[in-house]
């Protein structure tokens, strides 16, 4: 227990933080739609942590509802994501997302 | 009821006009182009012309005979600023009219005639006669209007018709400039003509002569004597101009570019008398000032053109010249106070002098349009009446006793005599001294010309061959019949035979009333003849300041009586006694002067008959025995005489330079004015509106600009910012998730730096 009162809340979102940054980072600058997907999954745990991180320091048994729901609609956010990357790949014969810019017109 | 009279003269007025409206319409419709219309309407106002000079001169043979008629044309009411303006136009016949009447529809007729067969295959032969119409009625109407307005409207109608004549043959430029010259300077006479009628008009408030005469006598003439000395020559004016007196007399020897008939009916018998009768008729009014003016310009005239008339080689300029210097005489005649004298001399020339100029129209004829006595001679041959009659005329315009110019020349020259005498005054003896001269100059030009036309041998082969076709086609025209005859015929007349007989009766009856019998029993004296009877010197009816010297004999004469019919009336009476002309005023016989001047005027022109007759006949006799001596006797040689007094013969063959004047000063002056006129509205005029124009397009351009810079430039713009800035923004939206991320992130960034700022303070 000791160990985990050295372990605070700051190294909880600061872990949180570094993740979401890497996760933010893969997505702003990665090519490949599929390493964006795994980017944007890492976003999604980055917040996990924060609602794990706040649910045990509040003491509540909210955080952690809520990150199941997010567990689970991050599954549903892939199957879609996935099925438009296919839909992109079938239109584009491509999954680079920089060479994907009809939406400027 | 209207005088039959009037009604007759009004329908020998309208019938020329009826042969000018008929023919001008439809001389191509009818055959041989109408002629027959306008000889047998001319030959039917003769008969009614002649029908009221039976009338009048043989039936009543009253020299105070006078019908009038007149009615109201125009009534304009009371005119602001003129006072009650009402035209009236009118008839009056008395025995000038009556005998002008005759005169000019016989004339007119006889033209008419000979023209059938001088004009005959001209292409515009019809239209000739229709010209000849509407002129015979604007003379007719000059010779029986009663009012100044009137007489004004058929003068100017007159000076029309002279126009349209003398450019007959308008193709040619020679014709069309002496049309024009005709015109443009009986112009100038009319301008003064129209003010003298309007200080009279202005006056008085009416045109018609009667009142005007009347007003006069009775004093109503509220402005000086100057003034109405002033009328009277403005007056006179008009007879300059178409009397073609000197300065405006250069028209009348150039309009000798008309057909010769025209010479003859317009420009020696009827036109040109228009003027004469025109001051005869407002004699009465003119005073003793410009009466004098009148009698100078009148002897300058003649003297002058009689000086022209004797180098001139063309046959019609001779005569031309002779015209106005007879012109002169009668001029001269009504300004010394020769009344009757003058309007007689006015009558007898318009027969003799038409007698001349249709005369040499058959020699033109006759010579294939030949107009230079230089190349004729001889002719006397082959044309015999032409010569007869020819001669006749010539006689009667030197002044040979026995025929009608003698008369009434000497009777002109007899009053010029009794002027000088009467004025006392050394410049007046001028006025005689010219006149006889002239008188002695008309002999000589008229007998070199019979000469050189009639007599000696023909002359046509001297002609230089580069002159002939420049002189052919003078008075000719392409289409002429007589053309075929060719103008090879150098030598003998081959081609000259005498006229026809359309061409030769006029001829005869003009010479026959070339002579004295027609006018008077006595050869020696036209006084005593009808026409000096019936139309006496009327008094004047200007109260003349200061009597001349004669006022004693008027004071014990108590009134005095012009011998003119006093000697008809007492033959036993010897011509020239004071006694006699107090017998029979006292018997109250003839015109009796209230005006002394007038009187002694008159008594001294019966003073003066046979010095006058004594001096004419001395002139006469010299002029021809000079023209004998030079051109029969061939006893001084013209040429080697003209290349003696070289400068003098110049002076006078180049017509004493007055064309060359005219062209120094008026013409060239006029087109001076035109030109800095010209020059003004081009620099001036059109500067300013050109100016106005430019500051108008600046002002546009200005306002051009401002639209285009500023409005243009706002709209302009704004739309180029909302391209700009479209254009800047289209460039954050690449389309591509990525960039739309890091924006979102970049937003999301800024809002938490906000957020902890505003925390940290």
């Amino acid at each position: 227990m000791e160990m985990f009162t050295a372990i605070g809340l700051n190294h909880f979102l600061t872990i949180s933080a570094i993740l979401f940054s890497l996760g933010m980072y893969a997505v702003m600058t990665r090519k490949n739609a599929i390493v964006i997907l795994m980017g944007v999954e890492l976003i999604m745990n980055a917040a996990n942590i924060n609602f794990l991180t706040f649910s045990k320091y509040n003491g509540g048994m909210e955080g952690v509802m809520i990150s199941l729901f997010v567990i689970v609609l991050a599954a549903a956010e892939a199957a879609v994501a996935l099925a438009i990357v296919i839909n992109i790949f079938k239109t584009f014969k491509t999954v680079d997302v920089s060479s994907v810019d009809t939406m400027k017109e | 009821m209207m005088h039959s009279l009037i009604q007759l003269s009004i329908i020998v007025l309208l019938l020329p006009l009826l042969s000018f409206v008929v023919l001008i319409f439809f001389n191509r419709r009818l055959p041989r182009m109408g002629d027959f219309v306008g000889v047998g309407l001319l030959g039917t106002a003769f008969a009614i012309s002649c029908s009221i000079f039976w009338t009048v001169i043989v039936q009543h043979y009253d020299p105070a005979f006078r019908v009038a008629w007149d009615f109201t044309w125009l009534d304009f009411g009371n005119v602001p600023g003129v006072g009650p303006l009402v035209v009236k136009m009118g008839i009056v016949i008395d025995n000038l009219t009556a005998i002008m009447l005759a005169m000019v529809t016989l004339i007119s007729l006889l033209v008419h005639l000979y023209s059938t067969g001088y004009m005959a295959g001209d292409k515009n032969y019809g239209r000739f006669f229709a010209y000849l119409g509407i002129f015979t009625f604007s003379m007719l109407g000059i010779v029986l209007s009663d009012n100044l307005f009137s007489i004004y409207m058929f003068w100017e109608l007159v000076g029309l018709s002279s126009y349209l004549l003398i450019g007959f043959y308008f193709e040619k430029d020679s014709a069309a400039d002496a049309q024009k010259k005709a015109f443009l300077t009986n112009r100038v006479g009319d301008i003064g003509m129209w003010l003298g009628i309007l200080i009279l008009y202005s006056q008085f408030h009416t045109f018609g002569y009667q009142e005007i005469f009347q007003n006069i006598a009775a004093g109503k003439f509220t402005l000086s004597n100057g003034w109405l000395t002033a009328a009277g020559i403005l007056l006179f004016f008009g007879c300059v101009g178409k009397s073609a007196q000197f300065p405006l007399h250069v028209w009348l020897p150039d309009a000798m570019e008309g057909p010769t008939p025209v010479s003859a009916l317009i420009h020696a018998a009827t036109m040109v008398a228009a003027g004469v009768y025109f001051v005869g008729r407002i004699f009465v009014i003119l005073t003793p000032d410009a009466l004098h003016y009148i009698a100078f310009i009148g002897a300058v005239t003649a003297f002058m053109s009689a000086t022209i008339a004797i180098t001139q080689h063309d046959i019609k300029r001779v005569l031309a010249y002779s015209t106005v210097s007879q012109l002169g005489y009668m001029v001269m005649g009504l300004g010394v106070g020769a009344y009757s004298a003058a309007l007689f001399h006015l009558l007898t020339h318009a027969f003799f002098k038409a007698c001349l100029f249709l005369g040499s129209g058959a020699i033109i004829h006759a010579m294939h349009h030949e107009q230079d006595m230089r190349w004729m001679g001889g002719l006397r041959k082959n044309m015999p009446w032409t010569f007869a009659t020819f001669s006749i005329a010539t006689l009667a315009l030197a002044g040979l006793p026995l025929t009608s110019g003698f008369m009434s020349k000497d009777a002109i020259l007899a009053g010029a005599l009794a002027f000088a005498n009467v004025e006392g005054g050394g410049i007046f003896y001028l006025i005689p001294v010219l006149g006889f001269g002239s008188a002695m100059m008309t002999a000589f030009y008229m007998g070199r010309q019979v000469w050189l036309v009639f007599f000696g041998e023909s002359r046509t082969h001297l002609k230089p061959a580069d002159e002939h076709h420049d002189e052919h086609g003078h008075d000719a025209h392409a289409s002429h019949g007589h053309d075929d005859h060719g103008h090879d015929e150098h030598g003998a007349h081959h081609g000259v035979h005498e006229v026809g007989w359309v061409m030769r009766a006029p001829l005869v009856i003009l010479a026959t009333l070339s002579t004295f019998f027609v006018f008077s029993t006595d050869p020696l004296d036209g006084a005593k003849g009808w026409f000096m009877h019936l139309v006496p010197t009327p008094s004047t009816v200007v109260k003349s300041a200061e009597a001349p010297k004669a006022a004693a004999l008027a004071v014990t004469g108590g009134r005095l009586l012009a011998e003119a019919s006093t000697d008809t009336a007492h033959p036993a009476v010897v011509a020239g006694h004071a006694e006699a002309v107090h017998g029979a005023a006292a018997e109250g016989h003839g015109p009796v002067f209230t005006d002394p001047r007038q009187a002694e005027l008159a008594h001294e022109a019966h003073a003066n008959h046979y010095t006058a007759i004594y001096l004419s006949s001395g002139m006469l006799v010299l002029g021809i025995g000079l023209a004998l001596i030079v051109y029969a006797f061939k006893m001084i040689d013209p040429a080697r005489t003209a290349e003696a007094i070289r400068p003098l013969y110049l002076y006078s063959f180049n017509k004493w330079y007055w064309d060359e004047i005219y062209d120094a000063t008026l013409i060239k002056g006029s087109m001076l004015l035109s030109r800095s006129l010209a020059w003004f509205d081009s620099n001036v005029v059109d500067g300013i509106v050109n100016g106005v124009g430019t500051v108008y397009r600046k002002i546009a351009f200005a306002n051009g600009s401002f639209d285009k810079y500023v409005v243009d430039g706002l709209v302009n713009f704004t739309a180029f910012f909302v391209q700009t800035s479209g254009a800047v923004m289209r460039k954050i939206q690449t389309g591509k998730v990525q960039t739309y991320l890091v924006m979102v992130m970049v937003a999301v960034l800024g809002y938490f730096a906000v957020y902890l700022i505003q925390l940290m303070k």
